[in-house]
């Protein structure tokens, strides 16, 4: 029991990673280079930035599937405000308006209507996208307008390392912070281990619950201006592309159950560091796209279906607010 | 003997190494209507639920028909001619009733109109009015109940077990269904209630069986019995004299302010009109049985249930009235509630011992800074596993993973850390083993020498009379009767809680 006790998925996911890294770094030319390296953790840090927002939601036993939405129309609706003329400040101050609102939205059919939030998200998902797309915006992709703070900042290196590691870097350490140091983000971790006996013992059950929500939202926000910085676009079509299920890859994969109340910031790292390192080397080895979506998805498939194993999940209390 | 179509011989189910039932032999005869009476936790439920195969006995043999049976499954006991009908109904309630009825038998075709035809002759031959094609959903209790009732004829059943049956049934409804229990009888049926009603038992019967504490105390017909035999019978310890000790007027405590009135307190069909109040520096002890509402009363109390908006009556604390809409602010106000259901809603069971004390101290408010301390989990922690006497094999068990007696003291550890001024226990004790029943006790007493207003809700008897300065008798979602210690007796409780 020693043994096995000790033999988490966080642990395994974690060898697993280093294992492809050496591997990858023995037998791959080009893989274990200054900028390569760069390269791989550049293209986990939007993700890592999503699945941080993924993360608190799915440790207070809820989930997020408007996330990539949210972040691809409010951004481009903000780009589109701005190519209209508007001021900066009013189209940024109606863009986060509308990203709260939407937050605030799921959280509240979530925490007050009760309506699971795998259906409130996947709902208001279709909705952001279907009202921002043929109200708001005029075609698919909307261009960042040149000179703009957003070109800047997607052009903007510290010490040859593009400015959307640092962010991730950033938020991990805001998210590690406020869900290891703040009694709110204690009470996101009792609220999802029991939610009954965490309303019970007096916390604010349900007003975190929309918080986390619109938490979510305001992360996928950021996650969007740093994609349009880096691409001097947002291309909406990103609405309708496997990126939800890399978030939710990245966020399931190091080892936070989807029952809620384990996990935190160190389990999205391991859980980026695997697919960044592995979808690099896969890049490398020139594996079809194609076959790299079905590699991902043999092994989100294994995580989850590992973590069910490992951490069963108990009749009575799975019953309340399950996703 | 010759007509005993079920025999059980020295039938014993323990839970865990705990006795539930202990060498218990019972005898159903054919045709006859036989009671099983007896406390809450007394194993009723447990005993039936061994006829009907839905649990396996630890030891003891079983005769059906004379011929020696053991029962792996519910379905091996149905097609053994043994039906149980439980409190919540088996119903699938988004079918129609002729559905229902033909669950699990269905025909690899079937045709609507040709099920609805057999089921409504068939409900006619019971003389049960109930239209085959209703929803089930739509029904009442009585209805439902019906269903169920032809559903465990129409296997052919020759033994129906009812559990409670009566508990949620209008008196109109319940004449309806003593009519049809006799008209099963009448056609051979023989049938095992469990009841809390003693009325209906020494009206309907032909036969009682008394189980307490486990352990079989009387059998024999109804003729033999009175309401007070089966009342002395019932709550007659033996077991737990030891456990139990009268309280004398003088040992009492005085009350002190009064912290709590409740006036006219209602909350749909489980709270209904209630009024009682909780004094400091004194226990006082709610006494129940299972369905009174006495737990719902109290959740009320504590803001997990909210009163009905109309007419939902009055809640005053220290003479201010009240209404939470949440246990956060009547946590704030110095009210702690410990559940009786502590795995669903006491404790995190995948967290610490100290993570789950610590719980209380965060949820506790405005006085407790935004930031979450180390240092200061480790001390709270460390203070409440000694005060309490939690034993844990390290301390970064989970608390899953503790003996029932252990997570009963964190989810108490969890309230008390919140500095209650009124702290309700329910059913403080359920699970616990017998060296934490005495910690516990002890720890009440203390409470409320230290001037705390403490309510101990409870089911089991010797408790609440060993505990309690004042005993309120909860019965049909209101408080009933009060009794001081002196007067009260286990019988007069008793008599007062059942109806």
């Amino acid at each position: 029991m020693g043994f096995l006790g000790s033999l988490n998925q966080e642990r395994i996911v974690f060898a697993i990673a280093v294992a492809i890294f050496v591997v990858a770094a023995l037998t791959l030319p080009g893989f274990f280079t200054a900028d390569n390296l760069v390269a791989i953790v550049r293209s986990v840090s939007v993700l890592g930035i999503l699945a941080l927002g993924m993360a608190i939601i799915v440790i207070g036993r809820g989930i997020d599937l408007s996330m990539v939405a949210v972040m691809a129309m409010s951004v481009a609706w903000y780009l589109q405000m701005l190519g209209n003329g508007m001021s900066d400040g009013a189209a940024l101050g109606l863009a986060l308006a509308g990203v709260v609102a939407i937050g605030f939205a799921n959280g509240f059919l979530v925490a007050y209507a009760e309506v699971p939030a795998i259906f409130v998200t996947l709902a208001s998902a279709s909705f952001v996208y279907g009202l921002v797309r043929s109200q708001l915006i005029g075609s698919d992709a909307v261009p960042v307008p040149p000179g703009h703070w957003v070109a800047e900042l997607g052009a903007l290196r510290l010490a040859d390392v593009p400015v959307e590691v640092f962010v991730f870097a950033g938020l991990a350490l805001a998210a590690f912070v406020f869900l290891r140091f703040t009694k709110w983000g204690r009470y996101v971790y009792y609220a999802g281990d029991n939610p009954a006996a965490a309303r019970n013992v007096g916390m604010p059950v349900r007003p975190m619950l929309v918080l986390r929500y619109v938490l979510s939202s305001l992360v996928a926000f950021a996650a969007g201006i740093l994609t349009a910085g880096s691409l001097q676009s947002m291309n909406t079509r990103v609405v309708n592309s496997p990126q939800l299920y890399d978030i939710v890859l990245v966020t399931v994969i190091g080892g936070i159950g989807l029952a809620g109340g384990k996990g935190g910031v160190r389990n999205v790292l391991i859980g980026a560091a695997l697919i960044g390192i592995m979808l690099n080397a896969m890049t490398i080895l020139d594996i079809p796209l194609l076959y790299q979506n079905l590699i991902k998805s043999a092994i989100l498939l294994a995580a989850i279906i590992f973590d069910g194993v490992l951490n069963p999940r108990d009749e009575q209390t799975a019953q309340q607010g399950d996703i | 003997m010759d007509d005993a179509i079920l025999r059980l011989e020295k039938i014993t189910k323990a839970y865990r190494g705990v006795p539930a039932v202990r060498e218990v032999d019972f005898e159903l005869r054919k045709g006859e209507i036989h009671a099983l009476l007896g406390e809450n936790g007394a194993g009723k439920s447990t005993l039936t639920k061994m006829m009907a195969g839905v649990v396996a006995p630890s030891s003891g043999r079983m005769w059906l028909h004379g011929r020696e049976t053991v029962f792996a499954t519910p379905n091996a006991a149905l097609e053994a001619g043994i039906a149980m009908v439980f409190q919540e109904t088996s119903l699938v309630p988004s079918m129609t009733v002729a559905q229902n009825l033909y669950l699990g038998s269905e025909k690899f075709l079937n045709r609507l109109r040709g099920t609805y035809i057999s089921a409504q002759q068939f409900l006619q031959s019971l003389n049960f009015p109930v239209d085959p094609a209703a929803m089930v959903e739509t029904l009442g209790a009585a209805k439902k109940q019906m269903v169920e009732i032809a559903r465990a004829v129409h296997h052919n059943a020759e033994v129906i077990i009812f559990d409670e049956p009566t508990a949620t049934l209008t008196p109109e409804e319940k004449r309806h269904f003593f009519a049809l229990i006799r008209r099963l009888k009448a056609r051979g049926v023989s049938i095992v209630f469990i009841s809390h009603a003693l009325e209906e038992a020494l009206d309907l019967s032909d036969r009682i069986t008394i189980l307490r504490d486990g352990e079989l105390v009387a059998t024999g017909p109804t003729a033999g019995f009175t309401r007070e035999t089966i009342v002395a019978a019932m709550v007659g310890r033996t077991l737990s004299d030891a456990l139990y000790r009268d309280r004398s007027a003088a040992g009492t405590r005085k009350a002190g302010q009064k912290v709590l009135s409740v006036q006219d307190l209602s909350m749909g069909a489980m709270v209904r009109n209630t009024s009682f109040s909780i004094f400091a520096g004194q226990v006082t002890g709610v006494f129940g049985l299972v369905g009174s509402g006495r737990t719902e009363t109290f959740k009320v109390v504590s803001g997990i249930y909210k009163r009905d908006f109309l007419r939902g009556g009055a809640v005053a604390l220290d003479g201010r009235p009240v209404r939470y809409t949440v246990p956060r602010e009547a946590v704030r106000d110095g009210i702690v509630y410990i559940t009786e259901d502590r795995k669903a809603e006491g404790f995190f069971e995948t967290m610490s011992i100290a993570e789950n004390i610590y719980s209380g101290l965060l949820a506790a408010g405005h006085d407790h800074a935004w930031y979450v301390g180390r240092a200061e989990m480790a001390a709270v922690a460390a203070e409440w596993t000694q005060t309490l006497n939690i034993r844990a094999i390290n301390e970064n068990a989970r608390v899953v993973e503790l003996s029932g007696g252990n997570q009963q003291k964190v989810v108490i550890g969890k309230g008390l850390v919140q500095k209650p001024r009124l702290v309700i226990f329910d059913e403080p004790t359920r699970g616990v083993d017998v060296g934490a029943i005495a910690e516990i006790h002890a720890l009440i007493n203390r409470l409320a020498n230290e001037g705390l207003a403490v309510v101990v809700i409870s089911s089991y008897l010797p408790e609440v009379m060993n505990l309690s300065d004042r005993i309120l008798v909860c019965r049909q979602g209101r408080i009933v009767e009060e009794f001081s210690p002196g007067e009260a007796t286990e019988a007069r409780i008793m008599y007062a809680a059942v109806h």
